[in-house]
């Protein structure tokens, strides 16, 4: 018999990360992509470094966010 | 906490903490943005103080030019050259304010100074209770004023360019070049498509704002965890006290890299939204920022 106290503290531990399962794999993936393609784009054109770099920094920085949003609501949680 | 001897004393709280002896507006991170700023105003002071064309003096003219041209160019290229001119001061002045300020938060002592009601031996504390200086954007209250701020400018910026039809003609109307029945049959969907991007625009302060918080927070937070890994491992102070010391150092250049990445984008992403919402119809403004990039 599991004493339902202990129930109750091991969800309290676990709760606030949660968030930050879904949102770190889906941010991980995102910026992953940008930096492949950007990598990619380089590679077929390397004249034009200086604007797939801002592009890249600007789709990083939006799909990073997401993991931010999750940071976020685990600090809130805790 | 037992130790004493760990450099990162306090536990950072979300929100900025108030000195007892100050007024109630004065929390700690509103006066580290003060101390920035006045930074910022000594150094452009000195560099501008004696203009040349060709400057001489060793450091100041040159980098803050060097600084100004690399935002320029990289800025005129985004927004296009017929904004430029309105936009560069303010977003020039985010970057420069972002990236002192983040820079400026991860000297040593910033966080570890402060006032405290529980005193060890010499000038040591086992807990700070207020530090004296807090790292600017690890408040929420700065960096979702930066961004309030830059919204209001946003739609100055685009009634004046657009006016408020053009503005609704923009998000709602068809868009692609569609005419007759076609263009007809296709509105609700482009109307739907408008009622989505007005939702977006009204979250861009949010995540602009919450981007640069979290960011900055949980660099502050991880170089606390790290700093204190000895003690919560429970390994002997002398050992815990040298563990302070060495593991932070590769995340402080972590860091580094962070603040000036957090500052471009903050940036990056001010320059795109008015780009987006200042471009004509017809791919006359892309032709014209297109001719001008670099």
């Amino acid at each position: 018999m599991i004493d339902p106290t202990f129930l109750a503290d091991a969800a309290d531990r676990l709760g606030p990360g949660i968030p930050l399962i879904g949102t770190g794999i889906g941010a991980g993936i995102g910026v992953g992509l940008v930096g492949a393609k950007a990598a990619e784009a380089v590679g077929r054109n390397p004249g034009a470094f200086g604007q797939i770099l801002t592009i890249g920094i600007i789709g990083m920085a939006l799909a990073e966010a997401v993991a931010i949003y999750g940071l976020i609501a685990f600090f809130l949680l805790k | 906490m037992p130790a004493a001897f760990a450099p990162f004393l306090a536990d950072i709280p979300l929100y900025a903490e108030r000195y007892s002896w100050a007024p109630r507006w004065l929390s700690n991170s509103v006066l580290i943005g003060v101390v920035v700023m006045v930074l910022i105003l000594w150094w452009t002071r000195s560099a501008t103080k004696s203009i040349a064309l060709v400057p001489s003096k060793p450091g100041g003219q040159n980098v803050a030019e060097g600084i100004i041209e690399m935002l320029y160019s990289t800025l005129v290229g985004i927004v296009g050259p017929h904004m430029i001119g309105k936009v560069f001061p303010l977003l020039a002045t985010f970057f420069l304010f972002i990236l002192a300020s983040n820079w400026f938060s991860l000297l040593p002592g910033i966080g570890t100074i402060g006032f405290t009601e529980h005193r060890g031996a010499f000038l040591s504390a086992d807990h700070l209770d207020v530090p004296l200086l807090r790292a600017g954007n690890a408040d929420l209250n700065m960096t979702l004023g930066m961004a309030l701020l830059f919204m209001l400018f946003w739609l100055y910026w685009t009634f004046s360019e657009l006016g408020f039809v053009g503005f609704i003609k923009h998000t709602f109307g068809v868009k692609g070049g569609l005419k007759g029945p076609l263009a007809l049959l296709l509105a609700p969907l482009f109307i739907f498509v408008g009622v989505i991007e007005i939702i977006s625009i009204a979250f861009r302060p949010v995540s602009l704002s919450l981007r640069l918080f979290g960011n900055v927070y949980a660099g502050e937070t991880l170089l606390h965890t790290m700093s204190d890994l000895g003690n919560v491992l429970g390994l002997p102070k002398a050992v815990a006290f040298i563990m302070s010391i060495l593991i932070p150092i590769p995340f402080y250049f972590l860091e580094l890299l962070v603040g000036i990445l957090q500052a471009l984008v903050f940036t990056l992403l001010c320059a795109v939204y008015i780009q987006l919402s200042t471009t004509h119809e017809d791919g006359h403004g892309e032709g014209d920022g297109e001719k001008h990039a670099h």
